[in-house]
């Protein structure tokens, strides 16, 4: 009844953007990580040498690490944390919509206004040195120290991600069969026993969902350190992809930016099928 | 938190089983909890919503930490929207979010047509086609784009921040799914009578997937109001940055004046909370509908 003309021009919008900001830039990064483009010489092929050049790259070694180390900061507390606030946010409360609301609220906030807040939060008179002077504990340089820029940035981080996550947790909790629970009652189960031998199994297709996810927002970020710390203090915050927007966009190295970019992609992709055989054993 | 006084002993009556000790201690240990996260969440907004009202004689510093100010103010409100361009800046925002709902609505709501609802040669491959540019990463495609854009001569203009984002094949994917849940003899009946399929796709389908647009709709805003990468790599005259970049401006310009900055957050901020209020259902939705990509 419909015309393969009709399909066509209905799918051409779509078609041209995504092959000219999708596809055809996916195959570009591919071939420009091969060559020396760098907006003022003419194009030359320059093979491997831009991977060479990155394994011989301090600058790009000290990225990865703290990239690893921010990953491991963010991923484990995003995929346990939430968890039990869905389970908290999941019970039968008056007034239990508007905590969910609150709780989401965060991960709507532009990196910009976020950086703001929480650059109040850090300053040497603020909250968080506040809080532990009752402990007797020094005041903190959270965000000018090498030592502790990435755990502050990985806090503003958690703070955002917390209430998104928790939304996917809680629609897989909604989707427990109720008379599991009743089952496991009759049979005598306590509340966190019910919560190990049901929620936590029944809720595996989404612990995977979300560790693959928040893997992957954690090797990709840099608008936060963009607009909080700039890479510093002396490049400690400065993340791989933080690397390729400098190298591109200030150094202009262009090619050897892509290769980077290239890299990181090579192993958020191990990352993931990693994740994927742990679960699968796990359980 | 005043639900957290009002409501303890009221939530019994919803529950099917009878009131008892347990239950009583169990709800208000989950209160207690439920707010205490809460107030976490919450304190970062509060304390630059304090700090954008304390006057100039005011510390903003203080151990410990005054959440209420001595004299409120809004001088600093005042202030900032008038020596910085705001309301051309909650303008240009508005302009960048209309044509970042808009297209993305429409150019997804085409293509899902035929990949839902028509038989032709390649579908399949398309299809599989668009899905696997989902897999494509950002980080990756953001010199290309750029270098692209530069080609096209979109340096510098709003088409060069909107229309790298104006398609999404994960709003194909959705569209498509709410498509293919409609009956088939629908648009049979409407072409016997003469239907065009342009007729057939505006008239007929649309209507029925409103929630799922209203959906994609939500999701699309937050990105485009959100969006700072592009506009900072993009746009070079200072009159047409959106809030979030012009923000960023304030921030290094104000850098030591803290109240000033916290107004201007403060203001960013608004817009987004009175949509996230009005359509809070929809946002919740669309968060579950991301997930299903997954």
């Amino acid at each position: 009844m419909y015309k393969a003309r009709h399909a066509w021009m209905f799918l051409a919008p779509a078609g041209v953007l995504l092959a000219t900001f999708s596809l055809i830039p996916a195959l570009a990064a591919l071939v420009l990580s091969f060559t020396n483009y760098n907006v003022f010489q003419p194009v030359e092929w320059v093979g491997l040498d831009n991977f060479i050049k990155a394994f011989h790259d301090k600058k790009f070694w000290s990225a990865l690490g703290n990239t690893f180390y921010y990953w491991i900061l963010v991923t484990p507390a995003l995929v346990v944390l939430p968890v039990f606030i869905a389970i908290l946010v999941n019970q039968k409360l008056m007034g239990i919509k508007l905590y969910r609301l609150v709780y989401y609220f965060p991960a709507l906030v532009s990196v910009v206004v976020t950086a703001i807040l929480w650059n109040w939060m850090f300053a040497s008179d603020g909250i968080f040195n506040y809080i532990i002077s009752l402990i007797n504990i020094n005041p903190i340089n959270w965000l000018t120290s090498k030592e502790f820029v990435m755990v502050s940035l990985a806090l503003v981080t958690v703070w955002q991600g917390l209430g998104y996550y928790m939304l996917f947790y809680l629609a897989g909790l909604q989707s427990v069969p109720t008379d599991l629970y009743e089952a496991a009652e009759l049979d005598g189960a306590g509340i966190w026993q019910k919560h190990f031998f049901i929620t936590f199994p029944m809720l595996r297709p989404v612990i995977f969902f979300i560790t693959v996810m928040s893997t992957m927002s954690a090797f990709k970020e840099f608008t936060l350190m963009l607009a909080m710390t700039e890479g510093g203090p002396i490049g400690a915050s400065t993340t791989v992809v933080y690397l390729v927007f400098e190298k591109a966009f200030k150094q202009l190295d262009m090619g050897y930016a892509s290769a980077i970019s290239f890299l990181l992609f090579i192993i958020i992709l191990i990352l993931t099928l990693i994740n994927k055989k742990a679960l699968d054993r796990t359980y | 938190m005043q639900i957290n006084t009002v409501s303890t002993n009221k939530p019994a009556i919803k529950m099917r089983k009878p009131l008892n000790g347990v239950r009583i201690v169990r709800s208000i240990a989950s209160y207690f909890l439920l707010t205490f996260v809460a107030v976490i969440m919450i304190v970062p907004f509060l304390w630059s919503i304090s700090t954008a009202l304390k006057g100039q004689n005011e510390a903003i510093f203080s151990f410990p930490p005054k959440f209420i100010p001595a004299n409120i103010t809004l001088e600093n409100f005042v202030t900032v929207w008038n020596s910085l361009p705001i309301p051309l800046y909650l303008w240009n925002s508005t302009v960048l979010a209309f044509w970042g709902v808009l297209l993305p609505l429409l150019f997804c709501s085409l293509a899902a047509f035929p990949l839902a609802r028509m038989n032709f040669k390649g579908k399949n491959i398309v299809f599989l086609i668009i899905l696997s540019t989902m897999m494509i990463p950002g980080e990756v495609t953001m010199i290309p784009i750029y270098l692209i854009l530069d080609k096209l001569k979109l340096i510098g203009s709003y088409s060069g921040v909107i229309l790298p984002g104006a398609v999404s094949a994960f709003g194909i994917f959705l569209l498509r799914q709410a498509f293919v849940g409609i009956p088939k003899d629908i648009d049979e009946s409407a072409i016997i009578d003469g239907a065009s399929p342009r007729q057939v796709w505006w008239y007929i389908l649309i209507p029925m997937v409103r929630p799922m647009l209203a959906t994609l709709a939500i999701l699309s805003f937050i990105g485009a109001w959100n969006n700072f990468l592009w506009p900072l790599l993009i746009l070079q005259d200072p009159k047409t940055y959106p809030l979030t970049v012009g923000l960023y401006d304030l921030k290094g310009t104000f850098v030591t004046n803290t109240r000033l900055v916290s107004a201007g957050a403060i203001i960013a901020l608004l817009p987004i909370m009175i949509v996230f209020v009005a359509f809070q259902n929809f946002f919740i939705k669309g968060a579950y509908s991301s997930a299903v990509k997954g």
